[in-house]
């Protein structure tokens, strides 16, 4: 287009901008975590003078990372595990199969992705608190199924309506239970789907601030998360060392991210194109 | 309950023994009664969790929010959880802050809009925007804080840039009429790509064709926005229009809890904070409940209204 080539010029300026911005913060944190105090009082933008791992290490055990990071790891697997499962049986039925008031099944798991959380949370910390599951692995997990759900049925139902029905039927006709239908068929067909909402699950949960800081009152079951807010308390006046806390708990979703970023944004595109 | 394989085997063998009479067909039959019953079993874990931990809550949550707190534990106060809410200038300043947000939300939707659009006409350097714009999304927004809280401080960056060209310190998060505004910019500067792929997405879908008439044409950019563009688009636009503002009210929590715990002077309070506040750490649960029921009729009726608008403005074109 012919008006358009200065344009797009002009606008490759601000995106270059905005993209510096988006990354450097980032750097600069790293930069801080490789620094001595000294360092970073007298100039904290100033390359690090070397690559020094003390700082990491001093916020690993210092801050008991470990504790943490185990805490965060049990949760989400146990947690995503059970949202695939559950998620896949819920779609295969809503999506495959007919039974009465399936529709209304779906209406009701819509409806679950439109409650936020903030509305349900006295009366779920309450129900937890009476079922004895507050400050407890299961209650946690059971907190970020409930929550993620909604979101996970509905991303397997609209991923299996893509199925052919024919595929099932067949299956059904050579002899298979609808059971051995799930696990034979629908299972290995779903697998792209069940990757990308994995990986989405997987971060909402082990990004999660409000559910576990309700779910998990004592520190000895702190998640990841709420474990480097702490940080800031403990080394308020060791910025390098909080810095490298951050750090290292970045590092497992930026790993991610890295590897996988084509499939967390299909996972994110998902729910806006098949709505 | 029924095990799957058991009764799938036993649907087999009963079959294969066919015309033995009584008890095969009974297995038989009884297989074929797990049959029909299958798909409520594969349902019903779902169904179980959301309705005791989802929609059951919702109801309790309402009803809560007419009963007391501490001494009057259960009993039923009518309106006056409302009523003190109502009066409490920390709730009114939340829900300011929602209105706030409802009006920057046009700013939110256009940016990451503006952005995919530059993205999608390819831009110098197009490829590699996506994926630096993305990556702060996937961050908890306790790691972005905490990053930002670096970035923030009186001598860091962003200080140190803005004293380059002449403008004073700007202490971004401890004035209560600035706080607020750097707490949202930061929300949107962080999960903007989110929007942004979704954008893309809608792109990938646009009658290409259309775009190349109006290049033979020799129409202008913002022609091309305005004609081809926002028109092809607006079951994105409204998508992105309300994933933003349910991001705003709900996931904001996170940076107010590391960036600035609803100060200075109550400035930055949403209502999910102050309900987390109200529960939390100052145990008045029925008062938090009747906070989240208005968080809740809020969020619907701006959901709603966004969605006849948008219709409306889509009838138009």
């Amino acid at each position: 287009m012919p008006g358009m080539r200065p344009a797009r010029w002009a606008a490759a300026v601000p995106m270059a901008v905005l993209a510096l911005v988006t990354v450097y913060p980032l750097l600069f944190t790293a930069n801080v975590a490789m620094k001595t105090r000294r360092e970073y009082v007298l100039d904290r933008f100033a390359p690090a003078g070397s690559l020094r791992w003390d700082n990491l290490a001093e916020a690993w055990a210092g801050a008991g990372m470990a504790r943490y990071f185990a805490n965060s790891f049990v949760v989400v697997a146990f947690a995503v595990a059970l949202l695939l499962l559950l998620g896949s049986m819920a779609g295969f039925a809503l999506s495959r199969l007919r039974f009465r008031g399936s529709s209304l099944i779906y209406l009701g798991c819509l409806a679950g992705l439109f409650v936020p959380f903030q509305v349900i949370m006295v009366p779920l910390t309450r129900i937890m608190a009476d079922t004895g599951l507050v400050d407890t692995y299961p209650g946690l997990i059971l907190a970020y199924v409930a929550q993620f759900l909604p979101f996970t049925v509905f991303l397997m139902t609209s991923h299996y309506r893509t199925i052919p029905a024919e595929i099932v039927d067949a299956a059904r006709i050579d002899g298979n239970t609808v059971y051995g239908v799930y696990r034979r068929i629908m299972l290995p067909l779903g697998v792209p789907a069940l990757l990308s909402v994995g990986i989405l699950d997987m971060l909402f949960c082990w990004n999660d601030v409000l559910i576990s800081l309700l779910m998990m009152p004592s520190p000895e079951h702190r998640t990841l998360m709420i474990g480097v807010n702490s940080l800031r308390g403990q080394y308020s006046d060791d910025i390098p060392t909080f810095a490298s806390g951050v750090l290292i708990a970045a590092v497992p979703v930026l790993m991610l991210y890295l590897f996988l970023q084509r499939q967390i944004a299909e996972g994110v595109t998902a729910g806006s194109t098949k709505g | 309950m029924v095990r799957p394989a058991g009764s799938g085997r036993a649907d087999g063998a009963g079959t294969k023994q066919g015309g033995g009479g009584g008890p095969a067909t009974r297995t038989a039959s009884r297989g074929a009664r797990a049959e029909r019953l299958a798909p409520y079993v594969l349902v019903a874990p779902a169904v179980l969790i959301l309705v005791t931990l989802r929609l059951w809550p919702l109801v309790l949550g309402v009803n809560y929010s007419f009963t007391g707190d501490g001494a009057d534990n259960g009993t039923p106060v009518g309106l006056g959880n409302y009523l003190e809410l109502a009066g409490d200038p920390l709730f009114r300043t939340a829900l300011r802050n929602v209105g706030l947000l409802v009006l920057l939300l046009p700013v939110a939707v256009a940016i990451p809009g503006l952005l995919a659009t530059f993205i999608y006409l390819r831009v110098p350097g197009h490829r590699v925007y996506r994926g630096v714009y993305f990556f702060p999304a996937v961050l908890s927004p306790v790691i972005v804080g905490a990053i930002v809280n670096l970035m923030l401080g009186f001598d860091g960056p962003v200080n140190a840039a803005l004293g380059t060209v002449g403008v004073g310190p700007v202490d971004w998060l401890g004035d209560p009429g600035i706080a607020m505004f750097t707490v949202t910019g930061v929300h949107v500067w962080a999960t903007f790509g989110m929007a942004l792929v979704v954008f893309l997405a809608g792109f990938s879908t646009l009658d290409a064709s259309l775009l190349d008439a109006a290049r033979v044409d020799g129409a202008s950019l913002g022609q091309v926005v305005r004609h081809v563009i926002i028109p092809g688009l607006t079951r994105t636009i409204q998508f992105v229009f309300v994933t933003t503002l349910i991001g705003m009210l709900t996931s904001m929590f996170g940076l107010l809890f590391v960036m600035t715990s609803g100060g200075p002077e109550g400035s930055t309070y949403l209502p999910e904070y102050y309900i987390w506040h109200q529960q939390g750490q100052l145990n008045r649960p029925a008062l938090a409940s009747a906070a989240s029921t208005v968080l809740f009729v809020v969020m619907l009726v701006v959901g709603l209204a966004q969605i006849t608008l948008l219709r409306r403005a889509g009838r138009q074109d």
